[in-house]
């Protein structure tokens, strides 16, 4: 069997750059296949090519990873931006892997393969969410990092650290915030509570999230206890309605940018058929896997927000672990300091872990947002609405068998901004809990191909 | 074409001309075409496939599939995952099944 690749990486993050340079090390054939412009992921988007304004509003956090990037691109590994891989098969021993490079189709054969493509925000499913206007934090926080756009005006909504940090960088450039709308629900500062001591053992990154929450709710106008939001407007957005309290306000804005956390993005797994879990404390799937970050298919690892939501910090690790376990496994004798520092990098992996228990349980979605109702489009894609999946919901076998009988999920986006809550809609009508109700099937192309671009096939 | 809601950071940027539906607009040449896109004020990008409303990118990651418009002929790319390029053609008003 010809192979080209010793180890194929798809994702040039934090986990995908640790990885691919550690494996190179040891002279395996390493490629990295990634859907940007530039390395970096999203945490270090455009970090390579950004400007001196950029990164001065970013803040530290963002330069933080310029070593990484530096030492990936001195890396003896082949290096593809702007591939779009659309498929994945097991190939003899290996795998083959399918992108469009340059408005064509090519293959790679790799014996081993590892997934660390990254995260994708939870989708928001409020009512009027599909209006011109919206846009998710992330979204803004691209839009500053890529292209360096900052908005005039801007109402963010929603819960999580990433909210926060945008509320922030917005801040530091000037924009005008005219409300923060904070959905967190007052039960997960209880519900976090007994995690307080994984938080202490990172003292820094706790002070630091404390920090960023008090600094916000008192320079920003700030709502907590923030609930049935409704994006108003008729062709675009003219403003946003929501509760506190039973109270019920209005306030004028043409851009609204919502978040509520970020989930996994786990379809190159499930197209291999990787073992996935409920996770009950992220609220989200994720694709089962040891320390090292091998999933239940040999030959496949996953590593960083891929796999387990964690960060920039934890997700280098992963990487880290990941490549230098395939290093060893290629490795005729294994030289025991190697080992003994693949062991201190996995305790350390564990202890992030730990940590992020505080975090997850803190921004968990309220549970009005797990419930869409009534004209609240759920599948943006097919327009589905929320009373026209709870009409069928309650009867059908799971989530793809709702999909053959509202169309939900079966536009371009493969279900990836409605699969999660259509799962919660049928979790919900049948009183079985999330971890029972199988995510939607994943099928080939995972994202769309022309009919020239598969002509141009090398 | 409506006032921009967005702005950029940096000032005095090397500007790229870039064709949109016909008509060509200069844009700084470090923007992705969706935020071109926004910071030409145009808001939305054609219409939904079954509502026929207008619709607007949600992501800008390419996760939401809803920025989707035709790059120098090719149809069905999404405007987030490119960068604008000198001469570029954009256009927004083929519509077709997605």
């Amino acid at each position: 069997m010809a192979k080209d690749y010793d180890y194929l990486v798809i994702g040039a993050g934090p986990a995908g750059m640790a990885a691919a340079i550690e494996a190179s090390q040891v002279g395996l054939k390493v490629l990295v296949l990634d859907q940007a412009t530039s390395a970096g992921g999203q945490i270090y988007r455009n970090l390579g090519r950004s400007l001196k304004q950029q990164a001065q509003v970013l803040g530290p956090d963002y330069v933080a990873g310029k070593p990484l990037l530096a030492k990936f691109m001195a890396a003896n590994c082949d290096y593809i931006a702007l591939a779009q891989v659309w498929h994945i098969e097991a190939h003899g021993q290996g795998y083959s892997v399918a992108a469009i490079v340059n408005g064509e189709t090519k293959t790679f054969i790799t014996s081993h393969l590892l997934l660390a493509n990254g995260a994708m925000e939870r989708p928001m499913a409020v009512a009027g969410w599909h209006k011109p206007g919206v846009m998710t934090a992330g979204a803004g926080q691209i839009l500053l990092k890529s292209s360096g756009l900052l908005p005039k005006q801007v109402v963010l909504a929603g819960s999580g650290p990433l909210l926060l940090l945008l509320a922030q960088q917005y801040r530091a450039a000037g924009v005008t915030i005219i409300a923060l709308l904070d959905t967190t629900p007052k039960i997960n500062y209880w519900r976090a509570l007994p995690w307080l001591l994984a938080g202490l053992s990172m003292p820094m990154q706790l002070l630091k999230g404390l920090w960023l929450t008090l600094a916000q709710r008192f320079t920003l106008p700030y709502m907590s206890g923030v609930s049935s939001i409704e994006i108003i407007g008729q062709e675009q957005v003219t403003g946003v309605r929501f509760k506190v309290a039973n109270k019920e306000y209005e306030l004028a804005c043409n851009l609204v940018m919502l978040h509520q956390g970020i989930i996994a993005q786990t379809q190159m797994a499930q197209l291999l058929g990787c073992e996935q879990v409920w996770h009950e404390a992220k609220q989200c799937w994720l694709t089962k896997t040891k320390l090292d970050g091998q999933t239940s298919c040999p030959g496949v690892q996953v590593a960083g927000d891929a796999g387990t939501i964690g960060g920039a910090a934890l997700a280098q690790l992963q990487g880290q672990l990941a490549g230098r376990t395939r290093a060893l496994a290629n490795s005729l004798h294994r030289p025991w300091r190697l080992s003994l520092v693949t062991f201190g990098i996995g305790l350390r992996i564990k202890q992030l872990l730990w940590a992020r228990g505080l975090v997850d349980r803190l921004y968990q979605p309220a549970s009005w947002l797990t419930k869409p109702t009534g004209n609240t489009i759920v599948c943006r894609c097919e327009q589905v609405s929320a009373q026209q999946i709870t009409a069928v919901a309650a009867g059908v076998t799971g989530v793809n068998q709702l999909k053959a009988f509202t169309r939900a999920g079966m536009g371009p986006c493969q279900g990836r901004q409605c699969g999660l809550n259509l799962g919660y809609l049928v979790a919900h009508a049948q009183a079985r809990p999330m971890a029972q109700v199988d995510p939607l099937t994943i099928r080939p192309p995972l994202s769309p191909v022309t009919l020239g671009q598969l002509e141009r096939r090398k | 074409m409506t006032d921009s809601l967005f702005s950029s950071l940096v000032q005095d940027l090397p500007l790229c001309p870039i064709s949109l539906d016909g008509v060509v607009y200069q844009v700084p040449a470090q923007l992705t075409v969706a935020a071109a896109l926004l910071y030409l004020g145009q808001r939305t990008i054609g219409q939904h496939p079954v509502s026929g409303e207008a619709r607007a990118p949600l992501c800008h990651m390419g996760v939401c599939f809803e920025c989707m418009l035709t790059i120098d002929g090719v149809a069905k790319q999404r405007a987030c995952m490119h960068q604008v390029a000198a001469h570029m053609q954009l256009q927004t008003t083929i519509t077709g099944p997605s």
